[in-house]
């Protein structure tokens, strides 16, 4: 197996664990499942670390909900993937309080377009949440 | 070859969550720190203040993939550099694993296939790495939940050959060990006899916990006390120079991390680091 194979092979089993790509020939689809789960919960636990109000207001569905949305999806890193999901949910009314305003208070300080890594804002931002609002001034997001 | 680091008793992990307990660990010789984790600025606080009682840290990379197929990203080498000479560390350590190939990140450590093959690829991104490293590197097998069809060679055969072909050293996870051998039905009391464990560096030793009938190395569940018997069975034979707990995530409150540091230590032999080493 020369370099090019061996690349092309590690591509393919990146691609069946995190993109939802082929099973690579000769690999145990099963094991391959139970490590797909395996990474997803991890992730999850990581993702939490960043948006512990977003883990937090999902509760014990956190980590099924995660799973479930990440499966695959290329991991973008934490802050990210959390701010994607949290988008999801808002967009479809699912976002419980507490996950509403912390992407709120992420938006106001972040401009992040979806697609690369998000850039600090240097003007100030604001989102209105129920009863109130959240003001992004000087990198800190206050409540209203 | 003289080991690259002197007895330094039980450690553990510095992560930013758990600071204050290390802080509050009078016996602490020695803890490590992920590089990806640290930025070219200062060290964080906690860290550099571990550093001025002389506890030694070892930078520990995630992301260098040295088992991956592609070029060998010059900037991930320069950063682990970077870090070994910013706490001052006697050596690094990475793991014997790929984490993204064809553009797409695992991000986790995937098992590189156990062929000449790969090792030539292997160990020619192992000696590029340590070209570019100030000071001598570990390796370290990962826990893997599959094995690749390909395989041609088993593990122990695999390592031994790559640490003689690179002259790295080996850190050696008790808890992958375990969840190898549980995963893949060997034999645990046969493994330590064919490893090279003159050549280890450290250990490292972590929780896990069973799902969907194998042994994930999770290093956020307890050490379950098959691990503990296993690194007792090493110590007999060959008690490494420093012993590492790793705790990722879920943590504990402090006294139960303590309680597992001395639970570590007792299966070791080594004094607890919990109390003062004078008053031991």
């Amino acid at each position: 197996m020369s370099r090019v194979e061996l690349a092309a092979r590690q591509a393919a089993l990146v691609a069946a664990l995190v993109t939802g790509g082929k099973l690579p020939d000769g690999v145990d689809g099963a094991r391959l499942a139970i490590a797909r789960q395996a990474l997803l919960r991890k992730q999850a636990g990581e993702v939490a670390t960043t948006w512990p109000l977003l883990a937090a207001s999902l509760g014990p569905a956190w980590i099924p909900s995660f799973a479930q949305w990440a499966a695959g999806r290329p991991p973008q890193g934490y802050l990210r993937d959390g701010w994607d999901l949290a988008r999801e949910l808002a967009a479809a009314g699912q976002l419980a309080p507490l996950g509403r305003d912390e992407l709120a208070a992420r938006e106001v300080i972040w401009r992040y377009n979806g697609r690369s890594a998000p850039q600090r804002r240097r003007l100030p931002a604001l989102r209105r949440v129920p009863g109130g609002m959240i003001v992004g001034l000087a990198g800190r997001a206050r409540r209203f | 070859m003289n080991a690259p680091l002197p007895e330094l008793g039980v450690g553990i992990g510095w992560r930013p969550e758990i600071a204050g307990v290390l802080e509050r660990l009078p016996g602490l010789r020695f803890t490590e720190v992920v590089a990806e984790s640290l930025t070219d600025r200062a060290l964080p606080a906690p860290l550099a203040q571990l550093r001025e009682r002389g506890v030694t840290v070892v930078p520990h990379g995630i992301r260098l993939s040295l088992g991956g197929a592609e070029d060998l990203d010059q900037h991930r080498v320069a950063h682990l550099a970077h870090c070994a000479e910013v706490v001052d560390a006697p050596l690094v350590s990475e793991h014997i694993a790929f984490v993204r190939a064809g553009g797409t990140e695992a991000g986790h450590l995937l098992p590189v296939p156990r062929t000449r093959d790969a090792l030539d690829v292997l160990a020619g991104n192992v000696l590029a790495a340590q070209a570019e490293l100030p000071v001598p590197l570990a390796l370290e097998p990962i826990a893997a939940l599959f094995d690749w069809p390909e395989d041609e060679m088993d593990e122990a055969a695999f390592l031994t050959e790559l640490l003689e072909r690179t002259g790295a050293w080996l850190l050696l996870d008790v808890a992958n060990l375990y969840a190898n051998a549980i995963n893949r039905g060997d034999d645990l009391g046969a493994l330590l006899t064919r490893l090279p464990l003159e050549r280890i560096a450290y250990a490292h030793v972590a929780g896990g916990a069973e799902h969907d009938g194998l042994y994930h190395d999770t290093h956020t569940d307890p050490v379950p006390p098959e691990v503990l018997a296993l690194l007792s069975e090493l110590c007999a034979v060959r008690r490494p120079s420093a012993i590492l707990l790793e705790r990722d995530g879920d943590y504990p409150p402090e006294a139960q991390l303590r309680t597992e540091l001395d639970a570590l230590a007792r299966a070791a032999g080594l004094p607890a680091i919990t109390s003062d080493v004078a008053t031991r």
